[in-house]
C-alpha cells in the first residue's frame, strides 16, 4: 500500500491511460449488478409439483440473485481490480492509486470506488441519513396505526413487516451512525494519519454496505417479513419470500462490518502520529475502536445463524426444525450472542462522541480519561456474558437465569463510571451552550431513564411480568435513540464545520433539538405506561384501556418526526448556504481542527507530532 | 521530500506496510474464528440437545472419523509447505505450486464429499437430522477456507515470476499469507475433532 502526499494544490488530475479504473463507477456497478441478479434468478428458478420443494427452489433463486446483485455491483464498480491485479502480479501503479483517491474529481468521486477516507465518510453519512429516513417513515406509520385502538390504518401482516423492517433498518443505521461518518472522515485526522490503513478496503466496506440497502428494501416487494427484526426460528424458516431479503441483508452487512472493523482497528493501532501514545488518543477514537473491535467477533455469529436459516429454507437442513433434530433455542443463542454486544457496538461510539464534546465546551480536561477507557472496556467485556437475559422466559435453562441476571446488572458498574466521568467533567466547568453541548444533557437524562428501566428488565421476577411488552420497546429506544442517536446528532453538529466547511444552522438546530427531545419524552412516557399496564409489543391492535397512553405516544412521535425533518432541512440548507466555518470554530485541541477545509488529500502537509493529550484546558478537578 | 512540482507519491517503508497488512489479516482472522466458534458451538449444542432423537440420521449414515481428517490433511500440509517456502524468496514460487496443488486437491475432496453425502432423503433432497445439517455447514466453511487459500497460493506462484516486486514487502506478504494458512489449518483440526464426535 502507498500513501500519497502532495505539495502543490494545482497539480493536474492523474489520468492513468488505458486503465479500466477510470471507466468504472456506480452506474456500471448498477448495470452489472442487475444483469448478474436477473441472469441468476432466471437460471435457478424452476417449477416443481411438490409445493415444499418449489418453495425451496424459489428461495434458492431469490437468495442467489440477491448475492449476485451484490457481487455484480462490486465487479462493475471495480472493487475487485485491486485483488485481481495482485493475483496477476501487476500491482496498481502509483498513478492509479492516486486516481482511486479521487483528488480533483469533484462530485463524481462520490459515485466511484473512491479510497479517500473523507469521501467514504460522506458516503456513509448519506447512507445513514437515508436509512434513518426510511426507518423513521416506517416508525411514523406504526405510531399512526397505534394512535387509536382498532388499528384499521394498516393490515396486520403489513404491520408485522413494518415493525420488523423498521427494526432492522434502524439497527443497521445505528451501527454505522457514528463509526461510519465520523469514524471514517474524522478519526484518521484525529490520530494524525494520512488515510486509513487500507484505503481500498475502506471503499469496499461502504460499497458492500450500499448493496445491502436495495436488498433490504426489496423485502417490501416480496411480501415483507413476519418475524420482527430478531427473525426468530422456526417462524423465519416458514416465512414467505421477503425473508430472503432479510437474510441476504444481514450476511452482506456482516461482511461489510468485518471489513470496516478490521480496517478501523488496524488504523488506530498502526497509523497514529508520532507521539500519540495510547493515553493521548482522543476518547472518541478509543470508543469507536472498542466498538468495532467488539463488532468484529460478534457479527459472524449472526451471520452463521442467517446461513443456517437460509439452508433450512433452501436445502431442507434441520438446524431449527425440531422434527428433524433442530432447535429454536439454538437460533436464540446465536442471535443474542451477537445481539447484546451489538447494543454496545451502537451505544459506545455515540457516548464517546459526547465525551469528546464535553471537555471542549466546558474548557475542562476530561475528568478521568482512564475511567472512561475502563468504563468502555468494561461494558464491552461484560456485554459478551449477558446474552441469555433475552431468554429468561424461553424455558431454556431456568437455573442459569440467576447468573445471567448478575452479569447483566454488573454492567451498571462501568456504565456508572461513564456517567461519573461526564458529570465530573461538567462539575466545575462553565458550559458553553452551543448545539453540540445540548446533546450531552439530553444524553445524561435519557441514558439515566434507559439504564434504570433496563435494571427492571434484567431482574428475572420483574421480567416475568414485563417481557414482551411495550415497556421493553420504550426501554431500548431510550438507550439506542435517546442516548446513542443523540450522541451522533451532537457529533454531526460538532464536526459539521470540518466535514462541509460550513456551520450548521444554529436556530434550526435548536428548534429540532427541542422538538426531538420533548417529543421523545412524551412518546416513550406514553409507551412505558402502556407497557407497564401490560400492552404487548409487536401487535397491530390493543385493548381500549391503553388508548390514552397510545394517543400520547403518537403525539410525541409526530413531534420527534417534525424535529428530524427540521434537522434534515438544517443539514441540507447549511451544507449549501451555511455560514463559512473558521478552521477551529469551537477552539478545540484535537488534531482534526488543525487542518483547513477542504481537508487536503493526505490531511497534513507535514506529519504532525503529538506532545500532549487533547484535553489540556486547565487544571484537572481534584 | 521531493522536488517534483506536479505531485509525488510517498511510499511508507515496506516493513511498515507489510506489518500493517498482516495486522489487518489477523483481525479478519478473529472474525473468521468467531464464525468457526459459532459453528462448533451449534454442533455440540444440537448434539447434546438431540431434539426428538434427531441428531444422528435414521439409518445411521454418517461420515467416518477418518474422512474428517483426510479432508483437513491438505490444510496442514499446505501450511507446513508455506512455512518452508517463505524462508527463501527464490524457491517460494516453486513450493507455492505444490502448495496450490495441495489446496486444490483439498478443495476437490471437500466438494466431492459434499456431493456424495450419505444422509440425504431420497425423494425430497432434504437432510436427515441435525448432525447432517451441522456437518454440511462445517464442510462449507472448510471449502471457503480452501478457496481463499488457493487464491493466495496462486497469487504467490504468479508473483514469484515477476521481477519488479519489492523483496521486503513481498517477504512480509509471505508472512501475512502464512497467518491465514496457519489459521485455516488450526480451524481444520478443530472441525475434524468436532465432526469426529458423533
Ligand atoms: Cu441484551
Amino acid at each position: 500500500m502507498t500513501t500519497l502526499s502532495s505539495h502543490v494544490s494545482s497539480r493536474p488530475i492523474p489520468n492513468p491511460k488505458n486503465s479500466l479504473i477510470t471507466k468504472l463507477n456506480a452506474g456500471t456497478g448498477l448495470i452489472v449488478g442487475v444483469v448478474f441478479a436477473v441472469a441468476t434468478y432466471n437460471l435457478l428458478k424452476g417449477e416443481n409439483e411438490d409445493p415444499g420443494i418449489a418453495y425451496n427452489i424459489h428461495n434458492r433463486a431469490l437468495l442467489a440473485a440477491m448475492f449476485m446483485w451484490s457481487i455484480g455491483f462490486l465487479v462493475g464498480i471495480g472493487a475487485f481490480i485491486g485483488p485481481w491485479r495482485w493475483l496477476i502480479g501487476k500491482d496498481l501503479t502509483a498513478e492509479e492509486q492516486l486516481y482511486l483517491a479521487g483528488d480533483g474529481q469533484g462530485i463524481k468521486r462520490y459515485f466511484k470506488y473512491c479510497t479517500d477516507h473523507k469521501v467514504v465518510g460522506i458516503q456513509y453519512l448519506w447512507g445513514v441519513i437515508t436509512l434513518l429516513g426510511v426507518g423513521g417513515a416506517m416508525a411514523m406509520m406504526i405510531r399512526t396505526n397505534l394512535a387509536a385502538p382498532g388499528g384499521h390504518f394498516i393490515t396486520a401482516s403489513v404491520y408485522n413487516s413494518l415493525v420488523g423492517l423498521h427494526g432492522i433498518t434502524m439497527i443497521i443505521a445505528m451501527i454505522i451512525v457514528a463509526t461510519g461518518p465520523f469514524g471514517n472522515y474524522i478519526m484518521p485526522i484525529m490520530i494524525g494519519a494520512a488515510d486509513m490503513a487500507f484505503p481500498r478496503l475502506n471503499a469496499l466496506s461502504w460499497w458492500v454496505l450500499f448493496t445491502a440497502i436495495p436488498v433490504l428494501c426489496s423485502a417490501w416487494f416480496l411480501g415483507g417479513i413476519p418475524t420482527g427484526w430478531t427473525a426468530y426460528a422456526p417462524l423465519s424458516i416458514q416465512a414467505g419470500p421477503g425473508m430472503n431479503a432479510f437474510i441476504a441483508t444481514i450476511i452482506i452487512f456482516a461482511v461489510s462490518t468485518a471489513v470496516a472493523g478490521s480496517n478501523i482497528t488496524a488504523t488506530v493501532i498502526a497509523m497514529r502520529a508520532k507521539g500519540m501514545t495510547w493515553n493521548r488518543v482522543p476518547i472518541f477514537v478509543i470508543g469507536a475502536t472498542i466498538s468495532v473491535a467488539l463488532a468484529v467477533p460478534a457479527f459472524p455469529t449472526f451471520m452463521v445463524s442467517m446461513i443456517m436459516t437460509a439452508l433450512d429454507r433452501t436445502y431442507m437442513t434441520g438446524f431449527f426444525d425440531a422434527n428433524i433434530g433442530g432447535s429454536g433455542w439454538l437460533y436464540a443463542h446465536l442471535f443474542w450472542i451477537m445481539g447484546h454486544p451489538e447494543v454496545y457496538v451502537i451505544l459506545i461510539p455515540g457516548v464517546a462522541v459526547l465525551m469528546e464534546i464535553v471537555p471542549v465546551f466546558v474548557r475542562m480536561p476530561l475528568f478521568s480519561y482512564i475511567g472512561a477507557v475502563v468504563g468502555f472496556a468494561g461494558i464491552a467485556g461484560l456485554s459478551i456474558l449477558v446474552w441469555a437475559h433475552h431468554m429468561y422466559m424461553s424455558g431454556w435453562m431456568p437455573m442459569l437465569n440467576g447468573p445471567f441476571m448478575v452479569t447483566t446488572e454488573m454492567i451498571s458498574i462501568p456504565t456508572g463510571l461513564i456517567f461519573l466521568v461526564m458529570l465530573g467533567t461538567l462539575w466545575h466547568g462553565k458550559p458553553w451552550l452551543k448545539l453540540p453541548m445540548l446533546g450531552v444533557y439530553a444524553f445524561l437524562w435519557n441514558m439515566l431513564v434507559g439504564g434504570i428501566t433496563g435494571i427492571y428488565l434484567s431482574d428475572v421476577p420483574a421480567d416475568n411480568y414485563l417481557h414482551g411488552s411495550m415497556y421493553v420497546t420504550a426501554h431500548f429506544h431510550y438507550t439506542l435513540m435517546g442516548a446513542a442517536l443523540t450522541g451522533a446528532v451532537a457529533g454531526l453538529a460538532y464536526w459539521f464545520p470540518k466535514m462541509t466547511g460550513r456551520m450548521l444552522n444554529e436556530r434550526a438546530g435548536y428548534v429540532s433539538f427541542w422538538l426531538i427531545q420533548i417529543g421523545f419524552q412524551v412518546l416513550y412516557l406514553g409507551m412505558f405506561t402502556a407497557g407497564a399496564e401490560g400492552q404487548p409489543r409487536r401487535v397491530v391492535n390493543y385493548a381500549s384501556q391503553f388508548a390514552t397512553a397510545n394517543r400520547i405516544s403518537t403525539v410525541g412521535a409526530y413531534l420527534v418526526g417534525t424535529g428530524f425533518v427540521v434537522l434534515l432541512w438544517a443539514v441540507v440548507h447549511s451544507w449549501r448556504h451555511g455560514k463559512i466555518a473558521p478552521m477551529n470554530p469551537w477552539g478545540a485541541k484535537s488534531l482534526e481542527w488543525t487542518v483547513p477545509y477542504p481537508v487536503p488529500l493526505v490531511n497534513f502537509d507535514t506529519p504532525p507530532v503529538v506532545t500532549s493529550d487533547p484535553y489540556g484546558y486547565g487544571k484537572a478537578v481534584k | 521530500m521531493s522536488s517534483d512540482t506536479k505531485f509525488h507519491v510517498h511510499h511508507d517503508a515496506p516493513e511498515v506496510v507489510g506489518r500493517r497488512e498482516r495486522l489487518g489479516v489477523r483481525i479478519l482472522i478473529v472474525a473468521d474464528a468467531s464464525f468457526v466458534f459459532a459453528m462448533v458451538f451449534s454442533y455440540f449444542y444440537l448434539r447434546n440437545l438431540n431434539t426428538n432423537g434427531g441428531w444422528i440420521p435414521k439409518d445411521g449414515h454418517t461420515f467416518s472419523v477418518a474422512s474428517g481428517w483426510v479432508v483437513v490433511l491438505p490444510l496442514i500440509v499446505g501450511a507446513i509447505l508455506h512455512k518452508i517456502g517463505q524462508r527463501n524468496l527464490k524457491t517460494i514460487g516453486t513450493i507455492s505450486i505444490i502448495t496450490l496443488v495441495v489446496y486444490l486437491y483439498g478443495l476437490y475432496y471437500q466438494i466431492h464429499q459434499i456431493m456424495n453425502m450419505p444422509f440425504i432423503v431420497k425423494d425430497t433432497g432434504g437432510f436427515e437430522g441435525a448432525y447432517a445439517s451441522s456437518w454440511v455447514l462445517i464442510a462449507g466453511a472448510n471449502a471457503f477456507h480452501y478457496i481463499i487459500a488457493s487464491f493466495l497460493a496462486l497469487g504467490l506462484v504468479i508473483r514469484a515470476r515477476r521481477a519488479n516486486v519489492d523483496p521486503t514487502l513481498e517477504k512480509w506478504r509471505m508472512r501475512t499469507a502464512a497467518s491465514w494458512f496457519t489459521w485455516i489449518a488450526i480451524s481444520g483440526v478443530i472441525c475434524a475433532i468436532t465432526t469426529g464426535i458423533m
